[in-house]
C-alpha cells in the first residue's frame, strides 16, 4: 500500500503542470529554476530587496575602522623573556582578529564607499588636531635651536612647513591607498620625501638650516606622518593586497620550527654559560621584539640598531667584531626572539622609510643585516647549516617544543633574572615607601602627641586660671531674693573695673583671705573678712571668693555674698556671674572654710544641700528654677531665652554677648587682661567634658563682656557681683 | 642615528664653523670578500685606528664612517662591512643596493679567497649600478712570506676586469688609506663627468649642498670626538 501511495504522490512531479513553470510570484510570466522559480523581473526585484536588507544589517554593525591596534600588548624592552612566548601568542591572536576586522572593513568600504561616498572620505580622515599639537611640541623639543633661534620668523616657517607637509602627506597617502598598489604607494611616498627634501633645499624658509638639521627635519616629518598612518589599519602597515600577514604567520611558524638551531649550527661564538653573553642576547631580543611596538620607520630602525649593537657586542667579546660574526649572531637572535609581525615590519620599513636613510647610515646597515638574516631563515636548508640533509629533516620533523631547550632555558633564566631584578627593585621601592610612611606616621603621632600635650596644657592653664566656681544659682534667688532688693545692684561696675586689670590665675587654694585690703575702686565697697560671716548668717549663699590675683588689693574680697537680681531668680544664666566669681565646686564645698569657722553650721549645710540639688536638678527646691536649666544654661540660646524677658535694658549688653561668642574676639581682647575670662573655654571646643563637668565655668566670659560693654547700672543687676553683697552687707 | 644627530646639534655651537668639518657628499662603500680575508680589519684600520692623529678626517663614533677630502670637497664615507660566508651569499644581496664603491678583498696568503673573486665580481656587477667603482684589494701584504697569490696575477685579473688594484695590509695600514681614497676619487670623478646620477636613489651618493657661510651650518660634531 505504502509504495503505491508514494507512487501516487510522486505522480504529479512527473507530470509538470504549467502552473509549476509560472513565476512563483504569480505574475503570469514563466519562472526559471535558476532564478529560484521567479521570472527574471521578479527575481531581480527579490535580489535587490535582499541586498538592501544585507546592507542595512551591515550598516548597523559598529564600525571597526576606529579600532586601533591593541597597544597594551606591545612588548617593552623591560618585559621578561619568559613572557615573550605568551605575548607573542596573544599578539598574533589579536592580530588575526584585527585582520579579520580589517578585511571585513575593507570589503564593506570597497562596496559602500566606492559606490556612494567617495567624497565622504576626506572628512572622515580629518587629521586629528593632536597630531599637529604633538608635532609642535616635538618640534620645540627636538629643534630647540630652530625654535628659539634669533630670528623668529624663519623658524616659525620651518615649523609650519613641516606640519603642512605632514598634513598633505597623510591626506595624500590616505587618498591613494585604495587606488594604488603598495609598491606604487611606496614610490609615491618616496617621491614625497624627495619633494620635501627639495623644498628644504630651495625654500627660503630653510636657508638658515644646515644639512644635518635638514636630515633631522626629514626624519621628524617622516616620523610624525608615519606614526599617524601606522595607526590606521591596513594603510601602510601590512596593507591590503599584500601577503604580509600570511607571511608573518608563516615566518613565525618557520622560526618556531627552527628553534633547534643552535649557535654551533650557525658557527657563531656564543657562550650560553656566560652570564654577560646571556644578558646581551636577552637585551638584543628585547629590542628586536620592541620593533613591533615602534610606530614610525625611524623608530623601528632605532630598535633594530640597538638590537644589533647588543649583538655586535655579543660577538666582539673575544675579537673585534666583523660582519662575518654579526650576521650569524643576528640570525640566531632572530630565531630566538621570533619577533611578532616580522615580515610586516620589515616591509613597512622598506617601503615607507626614507630610502636615503635605508641605504646609508648605521640604521640602514643594521636593517640590511636584519633583512639578510630574515631571508636566510626563510631559505634555510641543510646546506646552509652545513649539515646532512637527513639530520636536518630529522630536526625539522621534531616537534617545535623540543628543540633549543637549552637556550630557551638559558634565556628564560635571563628573563627570570631580569624579572627578579625588577621585582627586587619594586620591593625596594615599596620598602622605601613603607619606611617613609612609617616615618610620617611617627611624625604624625608625635605631632598628635605634642598637640595633645599642648592642648592638655592649655586646658590645664585655663583650668588653673579659671577655677571652677560654683554658683548655686537656683537657691541663690530663693535665699537672696529678699536680700537682693536691699542690695545695690551698682556694684558690678566696680568689680568689672577691678578685674579688668590683668591678674595671674588663681591657682592657689580657695581659702578665704581674711585680711581686708584697700579697695581699689572707690565704688566698690570692699569687705573685710569679718563681713562674710555676717552675710552668711543672713542666709545668703556664701561664695568663697578667692581673689583672682595674688595682688594684695584684691585679696581683700574674700567672701562674697552672692547677690541675685530679680532676673537671676529665674535665670540660671551664667551672666549672673562676674569673672572673678569663678570658683571651683570644691572650693565652694569645703565646709571647713565657711562651715566650720565662719558660718553657722546649719547654714552651710543648707547651702550644701542646695548646691547638690542644683546640679542634679532632682531637688524639690529646684522646681522654682527655670525649666531651661537642666539643658544647657550656658549656651547662648539658653541665655537669650532666659534673658530676654527680664532684661529689656540689657539688650545692648546682649548684643555684646552675641558678639562675644566668637572666640577670637574674646581672645584678642581679653586674654591678657582678664585671666578669668573663659576665652579658653570657648577656644577649646573639644573639651565638652569640662563644660559638662563644671558648667559654671563658661559664664564669666559673658558676664565680663556685659560688664565691659554695659555701663548702665541696670545691667549690673544682671550680674550680681560678689561685691554687691559686701556693700550691702556692710550696711546690714 | 637620531641620537647621534642630536648630539651633533647640541655640540655644534662649540664647533668652529670652518670648512674641514663640513661635507658635501656621502659615499656608500661596501666591503666584500670571503670570510677571514680581513674586511673588518681594513675597515677598522681605515676608520679607527691609525688615523687618530689625522683628526679632521676621522670619525670615531659614528658607525663605519670617515670624512675624507677629495679635490677640496669633504666627503663622508659610509662603509658597510658584509658577511663573507658562502652560505650567506644568497641573502646578502641587499648590501649592494646603492653602493657607490665596492672594495673586493682577498687574502694573498689564501688562494681560495682569490679564486672566489670572480663570483664576488659577478655579484657586484649584477647588483650594483654600472657606475659603481670596484676596487680590488689583496690584503695581508705584510705576510709576504706566506704569499699564495702573486701581485702580477692579481694585477692581471684586475686589468682584465677593469678594476683598480692594490695590495694592502690592514695590520700595518699600508695602502689602506690609498685604496679608500682612490675609490672616492674615482667616484667623485664620475660625478663630475655626469656618469653618476645623484638623484637616483641607487647611486650610493648623497649630495649635501653645504652652506659654509652660514653660522648655523655647523658641521657634525662627531669629528670632534676624536681623542686627539
Amino acid at each position: 500500500m505504502i509504495p503505491v501511495v508514494v507512487k501516487i504522490s510522486k505522480m504529479p512531479s512527473l507530470r509538470i503542470d504549467q502552473s509549476d513553470l509560472k513565476c512563483k510570484n504569480g505574475c503570469d510570466y514563466f519562472g526559471n529554476p535558476q532564478w529560484q522559480g521567479y521570472c527574471s523581473k521578479c527575481h531581480r526585484e527579490q535580489m535587490q530587496r535582499q541586498r538592501k536588507a544585507e546592507k542595512a544589517s551591515s550598516a548597523t554593525l559598529p564600525k571597526p575602522e576606529t579600532k586601533k591596534p591593541d597597544r597594551g600588548l606591545k612588548i617593552t624592552s623591560h618585559s621578561s623573556f619568559s613572557k615573550f612566548e605568551e605575548k607573542r601568542h596573544r599578539q598574533s591572536e589579536t592580530l588575526k582578529k584585527a585582520n579579520l576586522l580589517k578585511f571585513s572593513v575593507f570589503k564593506k568600504s570597497s562596496t559602500d564607499d566606492h559606490e556612494h561616498s567617495s567624497e565622504k572620505r576626506p572628512p572622515e580622515f580629518k587629521i586629528p588636531p593632536q597630531v599637529n599639537e604633538g608635532m609642535k611640541r616635538d618640534f620645540r623639543m627636538r629643534f630647540p635651536q630652530l625654535a628659539q633661534s634669533r630670528s623668529k620668523e624663519p623658524s616659525l616657517a620651518v615649523d609650519r612647513d613641516c606640519r603642512a607637509f605632514v598634513n598633505s602627506f597623510i591626506m595624500d597617502v590616505i587618498k591613494c591607498t585604495n587606488v594604488m598598489t603598495v609598491d606604487e604607494l611606496s614610490e609615491r611616498v618616496q617621491r614625497q620625501y624627495q619633494r620635501f627634501m627639495k623644498h628644504m633645499d630651495t625654500s627660503a624658509h630653510f636657508s638658515h638650516v644646515d644639512a644635518d638639521t635638514k636630515e633631522l627635519l626629514m626624519d621628524f616629518v617622516e616620523k610624525h606622518a608615519m606614526t599617524y598612518l601606522h595607526e590606521l589599519p591596513s594603510i601602510v602597515f601590512s596593507p591590503n593586497g599584500t601577503e604580509d600577514e600570511r607571511l608573518d604567520r608563516a615566518m613565525s611558524e618557520r622560526i618556531q620550527q627552527l628553534s633547534w638551531v643552535g649557535e654551533r649550527h650557525l658557527e657563531c661564538r656564543l657562550d650560553m654559560n656566560h652570564a654577560e653573553c646571556r644578558q646581551l642576547l636577552y637585551k638584543a631580543i628585547s629590542e628586536l621584539l620592541g620593533m613591533d611596538s615602534a610606530l614610525s620607520p625611524g623608530d623601528k630602525l632605532a630598535r633594530v640598531r640597538r638590537c644589533c649593537r647588543h649583538v655586535l657586542r655579543l660577538c666582539s667579546s673575544s675579537a673585534p667584531a666583523s660582519a662575518d660574526d654579526l650576521l650569524p649572531a643576528l640570525i640566531f637572535t632572530v630565531l630566538k626572539a621570533n619577533p611578532p609581525r616580522l615580515v610586516s615590519n620589515i616591509n613597512f620599513v622598506t617601503r615607507f622609510c626614507n630610502a636615503q636613510r635605508l641605504m646609508t647610515g648605521e640604521g640602514g646597515y643594521y636593517f640590511t643585516n636584519l633583512c639578510c638574516a630574515v631571508s636566510f631563515i626563510e631559505n634555510l636548508t641543510a646546506e646552509s647549516l652545513n649539515m646532512e640533509k637527513k639530520e636536518f629533516d630529522c630536526y625539522m620533523a621534531m616537534p617545535a617544543s623540543i628543540g633549543g631547550s637549552a637556550w630557551a632555558a638559558a634565556l628564560s633564566l635571563c628573563g627570570a633574572a631580569r624579572e627578579a631584578d625588577e621585582q627586587r627593585a619594586l620591593a625596594h621601592k615599596l620598602r622605601a615607601h613603607t619606611r617613609t610612611i612609617h616615618e610620617r606616621a611617627d611624625l604624625l603621632a608625635a605631632n598628635a602627641k605634642s598637640f595633645e600635650e599642648q592642648i592638655a596644657k592649655k586646658v590645664e592653664d585655663v583650668l588653673a586660671k579659671t577655677p571652677l566656681e560654683i554658683k548655686p544659682r537656683r537657691e541663690l534667688p530663693r535665699i537672696g531674693k529678699f536680700k537682693e532688693i536691699s542690695t545695690a545692684p551698682l556694684i558690678d561696675l566696680g568689680t568689672s573695673h577691678a578685674h579688668g586689670e590683668p591678674e595671674p590665675p588663681p591657682e592657689t587654694k580657695p581659702e578665704p583671705q581674711p585680711e581686708p585690703t584697700v579697695p581699689q575702686e572707690p565704688n566698690i565697697t570692699i569687705q573685710a573678712s569679718e563681713n562674710e560671716p555676717k552675710l552668711n548668717i543672713l542666709g545668703f549663699e556664701v561664695i568663697e571668693r578667692q581673689s583672682p590675683s595674688k595682688s594684695p588689693q584684691n585679696l581683700d574680697q574674700t567672701w562674697d555674698l552672692k547677690q541675685t537680681s530679680s532676673l537671676e531668680l529665674l535665670t540660671p544664666s551664667p551672666l549672673g556671674f562676674t569673672p572673678f566669681d569663678s570658683r571651683s565646686i570644691d572650693e565652694l564645698m569645703t565646709p571647713d572654710d565657711f562651715g566650720a569657722d565662719q558660718l553657722p553650721p546649719g547654714l552651710s549645710n543648707i547651702n550644701y544641700d542646695i548646691d547638690l540639688s542644683d546640679f542634679s536638678g532632682d531637688n524639690s527646691i529646684a522646681e522654682d528654677a527655670p525649666k531651661s536649666d537642666p539643658k544647657d544654661p550656658f549656651s547662648p540660646e539658653a541665655l537669650k531665652k532666659t534673658f530676654d524677658p527680664f532684661a529689656p535694658q540689657t539688650s545692648r549688653g546682649y548684643e555684646a554677648l552675641d558678639s562675644f561668642d566668637e572666640f577670637s574676639f574674646v581672645d584678642q581682647r581679653k586674654q591678657e587682661t582678664d585671666p578669668f575670662e573663659v576665652v579658653h573655654r570657648g577656644q577649646d571646643p573639644f573639651s565638652p567634658v569640662d563644660i559638662a563637668k563644671d558648667p559654671f565655668f563658661s559664664p564669666p566670659k559673658q558676664s565680663t563682656s556685659i560688664l565691659d560693654d554695659n555701663d548702665s547700672p541696670t545691667s549690673g543687676c544682671l550680674l550680681p557681683s560678689p561685691m554687691q553683697p559686701q556693700s550691702s552687707g556692710k550696711p546690714t | 642615528m637620531a641620537a647621534l644627530h642630536l648630539f651633533h646639534i647640541s655640540t655644534a655651537t662649540f664647533k668652529m664653523t670652518s670648512g674641514p668639518y663640513n661635507y658635501s657628499y656621502i659615499f656608500k662603500y661596501i666591503i666584500i670578500g670571503d670570510m677571514g680575508v680581513g674586511k673588518s680589519c681594513l675597515l677598522h684600520q681605515f676608520t679607527d685606528k691609525k688615523f687618530m692623529a689625522d683628526c679632521p678626517h676621522t670619525i670615531g663614533v659614528e658607525f663605519g664612517t670617515r670624512i675624507i677630502e677629495v679635490a677640496g670637497q669633504k666627503i663622508k664615507l659610509q662603509i658597510w662591512d658584509t658577511a663573507g660566508q658562502e652560505r650567506f651569499r644568497a641573502v646578502t644581496r641587499s648590501y649592494y643596493r646603492g653602493a657607490a664603491g665596492a672594495l673586493m678583498v682577498y687574502d694573498i696568503t689564501r688562494r681560495s679567497t682569490y679564486n672566489h673573486l670572480s663570483s664576488w665580481l659577478t655579484d657586484t656587477r649584477n647588483l650594483t649600478n654600472p657606475s659603481t667603482v670596484i676596487f680590488l684589494i689583496g690584503n695581508k701584504s705584510d705576510l709576504d712570506g706566506q704569499r699564495d697569490v702573486t701581485y702580477e696575477e692579481a694585477k692581471q685579473f684586475a686589468d682584465e676586469n677593469g678594476l683598480m688594484f692594490v695590495e694592502a695590509s690592514a695590520k700595518t695600514g699600508q695602502n689602506v688609506e690609498e685604496a679608500f681614497l682612490e675609490t672616492a676619487k674615482k667616484i667623485y670623478q664620475s660625478i663630475q663627468d655626469g656618469r653618476l646620477d645623484l638623484n637616483a636613489a641607487e647611486s650610493g651618493v648623497q649630495h649635501k649642498p653645504a652652506s659654509p657661510g652660514r653660522p648655523l651650518a655647523a658641521p657634525p660634531a662627531a669629528r670632534d670626538n676624536c681623542a686627539c
